[in-house]
């Protein structure tokens, strides 16, 4: 294995307990952090309004830029961490990036105040799925707290 | 002579009698005799007349028959055409007493005897011109169909259960098989044919739009209002509360100019790195800049859908709405600029820890502007398609060939990838509007849009401040949930009707009125505009949702504020 944990994040205030929960894994464990968002227009596709313009491109510099802050985060409290922009549904890339980069550990985080496109339940039964199929772990977070984990 | 005809046999020369005497009589000729009843290609005489509804609206498609009660086929018939006017072409005089019957299937029948006075004068002067004939609107099933069609497209919208195209498509099937299929089994239920369902297409408003699209695609796609938005940032110098002003300026400017949804695409996931880069929440500088979008578009024809469909249906001009809609708007985002102000003061109190340099190049390449040579050559052609629009009016030039010219020269000036460019024309939209217009065409055509009308009159009567009001604030409150296109397009009769019935009107005051309560209601609510939703879809992806409790908050404030200052303005102005 690679030493690395994976950190899907879509950044933002509510998202940095969740990311320095990853951060403080990695430190203790030696490991790097990949901070992964993941560019989905998927809301567009019940607007009327004409999509003009390459909205996706804008997002994933969007992305990079929350993924830049989650980086100098991680920096800060001397983990190495780096970044990776994908376009695609939540599950697939996820599960294309563990294959692809052979990951140890995944902190997926649940959204603060119910805020999230997704459920908590959904993320367990995600975290659960995914790591039976993979074998990877999976540490389910939120606010910073671990709440479930996941191993193969 | 003679003696040919002596040498003829005597019965060949009975049979020869007898066919000249049939070529004689059966070649026509200025001294030949008509037979009674014979059918002749000369008009001898006609009768003349106009169909009203009861709001002098000419009716058309109205069907005209002169019968007479001993024949079963009619005398002369006819359709009524676009002014209402119809025109009865008989072979010959009627000599006895007939009658005429008008039938529409949205109207109750109406039979002119004609007798006396009338066939007198009919065959005195040749022709005979009627009183117009009002007709009175009636309650077909077809008439429930179309509304429960038009009703529920509404709300498969406003609760997003399916795509607007979606939505609308299903509609006009819906009313084409109820006409052809239902009408076939029970003619109660016919709303309209196939091309009168065609006719109620604005093409102008379509290939406007469709022009519109291309030059917004590469004017927004240079980059320049990110750039604008990072220059912003960087001489606000932290004063978050400047920032916010600016970027209000800029995103109601190019709302105007171009189109408020592409301009918060474009603008929320800068504005949301701008937000967190300056440490504070982002949505106090992203839902002011879309309460700005909203209002901004309203000062010219192309800057919302609205304006656009108003436009082409009440011939106002691109220079009319720039004058008589700017100070009204202008008015509007300065009293929202203070509320917004007030509203996060606590936000813009904050002061920003500053930027990492990291961050901050991160930022400015995000806003960089890639091509600045497509920049100015959008820039020149731009500015000469507002020129176009403002000096094509002089010609009668029609906005859309316009915006088509200017989309072509940017096409051949830029070379972009056509094939990319044409993927860029939203077809779904200009289908959308398609449907839209023939779904609106149906209650029109079965009375639902009259009845509206009448009831708008019955309350507003001869008031044209309270004519004002109404629609400003109606108008402004249904759409804080319901789109506003749809409601714009169905509220255009019913304005037309108004502003020839209510005195003082006539200087379509009532028109900029709809264009102000539907655009300044998209405010209200989270849901109330194409470009509040998908600015929430965007700070979704960045975990800064925009709920729907957090919009309403400010959102319904400042709709009333700015729906209030565009009725002053209004009743000001006008």
């Amino acid at each position: 294995m690679s030493n690395i944990i994976l950190c899907p994040t879509r950044g933002g205030k509510e998202s940095y307990p969740n990311q320095d929960r990853a951060i403080a894994l990695a430190k203790e464990r030696g490991a790097e952090v990949l901070f992964l968002y993941i560019t989905d227009v998927k809301f567009l596709d019940l607007t009327a309004a004409p999509i003009l313009v390459d909205i996706e491109t804008e997002m994933d510099e969007m992305g990079e830029f929350m993924l830049a802050m989650a980086q100098e985060r991680a920096e800060k409290a001397s983990v190495k961490a780096s970044t990776l922009v994908h376009r695609g549904h939540f599950r697939e890339v996820l599960i294309d990036v563990l294959e692809e980069r052979q990951i140890d550990t995944v902190v997926l985080g649940i959204s603060a105040g119910g805020t999230g496109v997704v459920t908590a339940e959904y993320i367990r039964e995600l975290a659960s799925e995914i790591s039976d199929k993979t074998g990877v772990e999976f540490v389910v977070v939120h606010q910073g707290e671990i709440m479930n984990t996941y191993k193969p | 002579m003679q003696l040919i005809f002596n040498q003829i046999k005597p019965y060949s020369r009975y049979l020869l009698i007898i066919l000249f005497t049939c070529l004689f009589l059966l070649i026509p000729g200025e001294t030949s005799a008509s037979f009674p009843g014979q059918q002749q290609d000369v008009i001898e005489v006609a009768i003349v007349g106009r169909v009203i509804d009861s709001q002098g609206v000419p009716v058309l498609d109205a069907e005209v028959t002169a019968i007479t009660a001993s024949q079963t086929e009619p005398l002369a018939e006819t359709q009524s055409q676009e002014d209402g006017t119809w025109v009865l072409e008989f072979p010959e005089i009627p000599l006895m007493e007939f009658q005429i019957v008008i039938e529409h299937p949205h109207f109750h029948s109406q039979t002119i005897n004609l007798q006396g006075t009338e066939l007198s004068a009919l065959i005195e002067d040749d022709i005979y011109q009627i009183d117009d004939v009002i007709l009175e609107r009636r309650i077909s099933a077809g008439f429930w169909v179309a509304t429960i069609v038009f009703v529920g497209v509404l709300l498969l919208i406003a609760f997003e259960l399916l795509h607007s195209t979606t939505a609308a498509l299903a509609g006009v099937s819906i009313i084409f098989l109820t006409s052809f299929i239902g009408g076939a089994i029970q003619p109660d239920l016919f709303i309209f044919t196939f091309e009168r369902g065609l006719s109620f297409i604005d093409w102008e408003v379509i290939f406007l739009v469709m022009g519109m699209m291309i030059i917004i695609a590469i004017v927004e796609g240079t980059g320049i209002f990110q750039w604008l938005a990072f220059q912003a940032y960087r001489s606000s110098r932290g004063r978050t509360w400047l920032l916010v002003l600016i970027l209000m300026l800029i995103t109601a400017i190019a709302s105007a100019l171009l189109d408020n949804f592409t301009t918060m695409l474009l603008m929320t996931p800068i504005s949301l790195q701008i937000g967190f880069a300056l440490g504070i929440n982002p949505l106090a500088l992203i839902i002011p800049q879309v309460l700005a979008s909203n209002v901004g578009g309203i000062s010219t024809l192309v800057g919302t859908p609205t304006n656009i469909i108003i436009g082409a249906y009440a011939g106002i001009s691109f220079t009319d709405f720039l004058v008589n809609q700017t100070v009204g708007v202008v008015l509007a985002l300065l009293a929202m600029a203070v509320f917004v102000l007030l509203y996060y003061r606590k936000e813009f109190r904050k002061q920003s820890g500053g930027v990492s340099p990291i961050l901050y190049q991160k930022l400015e390449e995000n806003a960089r502007i890639e091509h600045p040579q497509d920049l100015w050559k959008s820039a020149v052609v731009f500015t000469l398609v507002l020129i176009g629009f403002v000096l094509g009016e002089r010609i009668h030039l029609p906005l859309a060939v316009t915006a088509l010219a200017g989309a072509t020269l940017l096409l051949i000036w830029l070379k972009p990838d056509v094939q990319h460019m044409i993927k860029a024309v939203d077809w779904t939209t200009l289908v959308f509007f398609m449907a839209l217009f023939m779904i609106v065409g149906a209650i029109q055509e079965v009375g639902l849009i009259s009845l509206a009308a009448e009831g708008m009159s019955r309350l507003i009567g001869e008031n044209l401040v309270l004519g004002i009001f109404v629609i400003v604030f109606g108008v402004g409150t249904i759409s804080t949930v319901i789109a506003n296109i749809p409601l714009a397009a169905a509220m255009l009769p019913i304005v037309r009707f108004l502003t020839a019935s209510i005195p003082g009107a006539q200087n379509q005051v009532l028109y900029y009125a709809l264009s102000m309560g539907a655009a300044m209601g998209g405010n209200g609510t989270l849901i109330g505009g194409e470009a509040n939703l998908v600015t929430a879809g965007i700070t979704e992806q960045a975990n800064t949702p925009i709920t729907f409790k957090e919009f309403l908050k400010i959102g319904l404030p400042v709709t009333y504020l700015t729906l209030a200052i565009g009725f002053l303005w209004l009743v000001f102005h006008f």
